[in-house]
């Protein structure tokens, strides 16, 4: 191109001189060469990429979505965590309660605790959006989680239980895997958030407690997750158990109420009763995270929760270092990725 | 003589380029007193600040067209100790900070300019869309005997955020690669402050009552932004539309009569409010 366009006469063909010599190298005259007056190919391709990547030139920011076990992994070197597995049935509400801690850190502080930072920001608001007002329903949902790897919702808080600054990690998995581990436990050892979490809360869904066949169905499918995770080597003894009877909203209305809260209280029971070798700790908790109406208040019961998670801490199973004792400091450093990120 | 650089950061429409007309008005009629002063016109293209400045002196609004895409407009000061500056702001259009929460992308351009110092944040103070809730609007309908209309589901859309998550998130990218350059000085500039003082609250209280997730973000100090909140009413009121056909508002005939245009200014902080439009710019650059 640059040989043939010294007078800004052009041609498509790059062996021509036609813009030194006036003559077609292919022998045409002027008016008749169908390459003459025209770009050659190599030229327009790169001017196509140029502008191509003048249009693309712009710079990518930081995702505002759920976290990966990757970056999670990152997070854990960064400073103080807590990893919260939130564990249940398709519909027991685990989204909803997710979404829901973070509609009342929209109005103010929780239990004293202040919002602090977010990485996921935009998969918060994409969760919250079927029970706000701008997506025009008169009943609040909440989508159901797709299967998949596990999603971690980030939150940062600080003051009251959080201390300066925490790193909450909320683990968000669709039910039915959950559910499947009780099919086939070889599934648990791809579940990181369990293996890895400061605590565990497991949901029972209110709803479903009310339904006079459900019930059963429902108390058995709740020990049969827990035995699963045990039996796949998930948990680790000494972890934390949150057991959050939610939709209560639902349950205070229903005429099987009492009968409800009964249940309840035997599935505590029959699981400390179990487990209680492995979660020496299990506590209840009663959430309306996203009632469908205003007889509870939204977010009833989270507060308490969030207090939960940032207090309970699992003892760590082994020790961090398993390097031999060297007396210098030198010898005692190692790789970054020999660290025991185990997520 | 010094450079120095502030970022003015907004969404759109929050009042940033009635900020800088204001601000040039303020800074070349040198009627009241500033922290920072007017130096010279040398070296310098004034063109689009004379040009907002002059619409700003009649009350018409900015015209939206006339402000798209992204300058950089510099004003030659002296500050306290009449040390010469040159100060240069961004007047960049909203839309791209709307692009960054949104698409999460930036022009090279615009990463360039919010790399300067310090931040002004506008914020519209009667142009706040906080969360809302469907159980509480159905219940209001309810209690008002009002009928809930069936409508068509909305999908999600970055756009229909409430304004504290996206101002949070403008603040937080500030402190995130490809933006970061460590901890800031902001200041907040809650606009059209006229329209909150209604409220009787100070600057600060109206952040934590009208945008508590931003005040929390601020207070917990995980960025680490050294922040003052200031309330700003740099029209004084409502201007009238600039198409001259418009009818004139007797708000806007109103501002027009005074005497000094400067008078219109009205900058808020835990003081007696003041004229200086320059005080902040001035916090910043210490």
């Amino acid at each position: 191109m640059a040989d043939n366009d010294d007078n800004g006469v052009v041609c498509a063909n790059p062996d021509c001189r036609v813009s030194q010599d006036g003559k077609c190298v292919e022998g045409f005259e002027l008016n008749t060469c169908p390459h003459y007056g025209h770009l050659s190919d190599a030229v327009d391709d790169e001017e196509i990429v140029t502008e191509a990547s003048d249009v693309n030139a712009v710079i990518g920011l930081p995702a505002a979505d759920t976290l990966t076990p990757e970056q999670v992994a990152r997070l854990l070197r960064a400073g103080e965590t807590r990893i919260i597995a939130i564990i249940g049935p398709s519909d027991a509400g685990k989204t909803s309660l997710i979404a829901s801690l973070y509609d009342l850190f929209q109005e103010g502080s929780v239990a004293g605790i202040d919002f602090a930072r977010s990485r996921s920001l935009h998969a918060f608001e994409r969760a919250c959006h079927d029970a706000r007002a701008a997506s025009r329903r008169r009943i609040p949902h909440i989508n159901r989680t797709p299967r998949g790897e596990v999603r971690f919702y980030h939150i940062d808080v600080g003051g009251g239980a959080a201390g300066d600054v925490l790193s909450v990690l909320l683990g968000d998995r669709a039910g039915e895997e959950y559910r499947g581990a009780a099919d086939d436990t070889t599934v648990v050892t791809t579940f990181p958030e369990i293996r890895r979490a400061d605590s565990l809360t497991l949901l029972v869904d209110g709803e479903r407690l009310l339904d006079t066949g459900a019930r059963h169905n429902l108390r058995h499918e709740i020990t049969m997750i827990l035995q699963a995770l045990i039996d796949g080597g998930g948990v680790k003894t000494g972890q934390p158990l949150a057991l959050v009877l939610t939709k209560i909203d639902a349950v205070q209305v229903s005429p099987e109420s009492e009968r409800a809260e009964a249940d309840f209280r035997d599935l505590r029971m029959n699981l400390e009763r179990l487990f209680g070798a492995v979660f020496p700790r299990i506590e209840s908790f009663r959430v309306a995270a996203s009632p469908k109406t205003n007889a509870v208040a939204r977010g009833t019961g989270v507060p308490d929760l969030l207090t939960f998670w940032l207090e309970a801490r699992s003892v760590p199973a082994t020790s961090r270092s398993t390097s031999p004792a060297f007396a210098r400091a030198f010898a005692r450093l190692r790789p970054v990725d020999e660290l025991e990120i185990d997520i | 003589m010094n450079a120095r650089s502030i970022v003015i950061i907004g969404l759109p429409e929050s009042g940033k380029t009635t900020f800088l007309a204001a601000l040039w008005h303020l800074i070349t009629e040198r009627d009241i007193a500033t922290a920072l002063r007017f130096h010279t016109l040398k070296d310098g293209d004034a063109t689009h600040l004379n040009e907002i400045a002059a619409r700003w002196r009649d009350a018409k609004v900015q015209d939206r067209t006339a402000i798209g895409g992204n300058r950089l407009v510099s004003m030659n000061l002296k500050d306290a100790n009449d040390t010469p500056v040159r100060v240069t702001f961004p007047d960049v259009a909203g839309e791209a900070y709307r692009r960054m929460w949104e698409d999460r992308d930036c022009e090279p351009e615009i990463v360039e300019i919010l790399q300067a110092g310090g931040v002004l944040l506008f914020i519209h103070a009667d142009a706040i869309t906080p969360p809302r809730w469907v159980i509480d609007e159905v219940a209001q309908a309810r209690a008002l005997g009002l009928e809930v209309p069936d409508g068509e589901d909305i999908a999600w859309h970055p756009r229909l955020t409430p304004t504290q998550v996206q101002l949070v998130e403008l603040l937080q990218l500030l402190r995130s690669e490809p933006l970061d350059i460590g901890p800031r000085k902001l200041a907040i500039m809650l606009s059209a402050w006229d329209k909150a003082e209604g409220e009787r609250l100070a600057p600060g209280a109206y952040i934590e009552a009208k945008l508590p997730l931003l005040a929390q973000y601020l207070r917990r100090g995980a960025d680490a932004w050294i922040y003052r909140i200031y309330g700003l009413s740099a029209q004084g009121g409502d201007y009238d539309r600039i198409d001259p056909a418009a009818p004139r508002l007797p708000g806007a005939e109103a501002l027009r009569c005074l005497d000094r245009p400067s008078t219109r200014i009205r900058l808020v902080e835990e003081g007696p409010p003041t004229h200086d439009l320059t005080e902040p710019l001035a916090w910043l650059m210490e």
